[in-house]
């Protein structure tokens, strides 16, 4: 009798510091959001002013605060919502990011560019949402759990344009703006320094790759390869740790 | 043999010979026999009989670099000579045309390094480019950057594979790699009896290798083995060397003395990223000034869990291993 009260205790110390140990496991860092979140969007008055640079980088972006995670109609987007609470989902944030980021420009990249040498007038997307004769190197592998088709991220109406579920679009060197809807933790770290890479030095201008620069926008993960040679310990005295 | 009973050194060896009055007679002797030694050496190594001009130059050459002062007590105009010198001697060596600069650290400027364990993919391309960017022994195979294949959940770089040889990334591991990581308080540099290593004021530990005399203290004093020995001079195929060099990083190493990883000092020291961040494929080498508050790096810091190797040990070593 005089061990129940204890076991009591036990079980509920252990079920709390279950509860506990879970929410700071994944919200530790959001769990005060600051005033006036943000989210990376080109300024386009920015963008026009600083048009093109040098060859190869197209644009000088500014990142600024404007507005919360929202999708169409005002809603809490639904993607960002696979995080643990509603409140944390949406109110996941850029900061407010005010270095200038230099892409490079997409074009160089596409085998097949420019589009309009084929779709002149044309629709970008077929109405059955097959990938058509021309575009049979790409075997679609991404998005594929959401049901996505073409149209998810390209414009239907416009050939050399992303769509964005805000109904805003996007030109292809833009990735990140499509990309940064449903990875919004990447493109953060991405805006921030800690994920993509660095081109043309580490002082003075920043220039980055975006994110279809390394990642296949059709088949995104990393693929294996076989590594540069191993160093050869006969040579050198053999490795300790 | 017990530990307690006292041994008889010889003069020389426990001291008392230096503490010994010498009269001037001795003193005057000792010192004009140790020039007569010298000139005697000079006249053996010298040039007077060399067959060619050339080689004539580089006996001569050979003999002034053997004297050279050591890298911080030059004057300018001695480290324009020295610079002459080297190039030249690069040229009548190796047939190189490479240029050694001695760009002194920006102010303001101190070097910071992340790496990404969670994007590391194992691929190696910044042990190849740290290969032909440093000029690195190809006969010895010296590789400053090693990358550890390890199983996922735990760093026990003790169990971790540097050495793999397979399609990577290997499911189930991931990938974390080392090199010098410019402690704050590098163990290193004490050590040296001869002061022949040092650190910079933008944080890179540096090694004049004209004056390492190969004792590897160094070596044995850093806790992270970022030290590389040249057990034989180094050998580089000319085409592949790179003829872009600054004295205390990537120009011709002798044999017997110590080189080391100096975050491509270089380059940095010119505001490109080192090669190894610049090769990497996957980005996860982020490389910055840590007194910039605008720098990815200090991003990084900010945002990210960060751990260092060893930190128990308070070598602070600039460089940080983070996760997304």
């Amino acid at each position: 009798m005089r061990r129940a009260p204890r076991a009591t205790t036990a079980i509920c110390l252990v079920a709390v510091a279950w509860l506990t140990s879970g929410c700071q496991r994944d919200y530790v860092r959001w769990d005060q959001p600051p005033p006036g979140t943000a989210v990376l969007q080109i300024d386009s008055a920015t963008a026009a002013s600083n048009a093109i640079l040098e060859p190869g980088v197209l644009a000088t972006v500014q990142a600024v605060p404007v507005k919360r995670w929202k999708g169409p109609g005002n809603q809490p987007f639904d993607v960002a919502l696979r995080s643990a609470t509603p409140e944390a989902g949406h109110s996941r944030v850029f900061g407010s990011i005010t270095l200038p980021i230099a892409l490079r420009s997409r074009a160089a990249a596409l085998s097949q560019y420019p589009c309009t040498s084929c779709h002149q007038g044309r629709k970008v997307v077929m109405a059955n949402q097959r990938i058509s004769d021309a575009h049979n190197n790409i075997k679609p592998v991404h998005p594929d759990q959401t049901g996505a088709v073409c149209s998810t991220c390209h414009s239907a109406d416009d050939v050399e344009l992303l769509a964005l579920k805000s109904g805003e679009r996007a030109t292809l060197d833009e990735s990140y703006r499509l990309c940064a809807q449903c990875h919004f933790e990447q493109a953060e770290a991405w805006a921030g320094g800690g994920h993509g890479k660095r081109l043309d030095g580490w002082e003075g201008r920043r220039v980055v790759m975006a994110c279809a620069d390394c990642h296949d926008p059709h088949n995104p993960a990393v693929q294996t390869r076989i590594p540069f040679r191993a160093p050869q310990l006969e040579r050198t005295g053999g490795y300790h740790p | 043999m017990s530990a307690d009973r006292p041994v008889d050194l010889p003069e020389i060896l426990d001291g008392t010979l230096l503490q010994k009055p010498v009269d001037r007679r001795d003193a005057l002797g000792l010192l004009l026999g140790g020039v007569a030694a010298s000139v005697a050496a000079v006249g053996a190594c010298a040039p007077l009989n060399a067959a060619t001009p050339e080689e004539r130059e580089l006996k001569l050459l050979e003999w002034e670099e053997f004297t050279q002062k050591h890298y911080r007590r030059m004057t300018e105009e001695e480290r324009a000579e020295t610079i002459a010198r080297l190039e030249r001697l690069a040229k009548l060596r190796h047939n190189e045309d490479c240029t050694i600069a001695t760009t002194d650290a920006q102010p303001g400027v101190l070097f910071g390094y992340a790496f990404n364990v969670s994007k590391c993919k194992g691929y190696r391309r910044c042990v190849e480019a740290c290969i032909n960017e440093n000029n690195l022994d190809r006969h010895q195979d010296t590789q400053y950057i090693r990358i550890f294949e390890m199983e996922n959940g735990v760093v026990n770089l003790e169990e971790a594979d540097p050495t793999y040889q397979h399609e990577v990334p290997a499911e189930g591991h991931f990938y974390l790699g080392t090199q010098c990581f410019q402690c704050a308080n590098p163990p290193c540099v004490p050590v040296c009896p001869v002061g022949a290593t040092w650190q910079e004021p933008d944080g890179i530990v540096v090694i004049d290798y004209n004056w390492c005399v190969g004792c590897r203290a160094c070596m044995a004093a850093c806790p992270y083995w970022a030290r590389r020995f040249n057990w034989s001079a180094p050998e580089v195929p000319p085409e592949e060397v790179n003829p872009n060099q600054h004295y205390l990083g990537n120009r011709d190493r002798k044999k017997g003395c110590v080189e080391k990883c100096t975050f491509c000092i270089h380059r940095t020291r010119q505001g490109r990223l080192p090669a190894c961040a610049e090769a990497c494929p996957t980005g996860a080498r982020v490389f910055g000034n840590l007194l910039d508050p605008n720098s990815e790096i200090r991003w990084v810091l900010a945002h990210k869990q960060v751990f260092r190797l060893k930190e128990e040990l308070a070598t602070e070593p600039r460089f940080w291993y983070f996760s997304d």
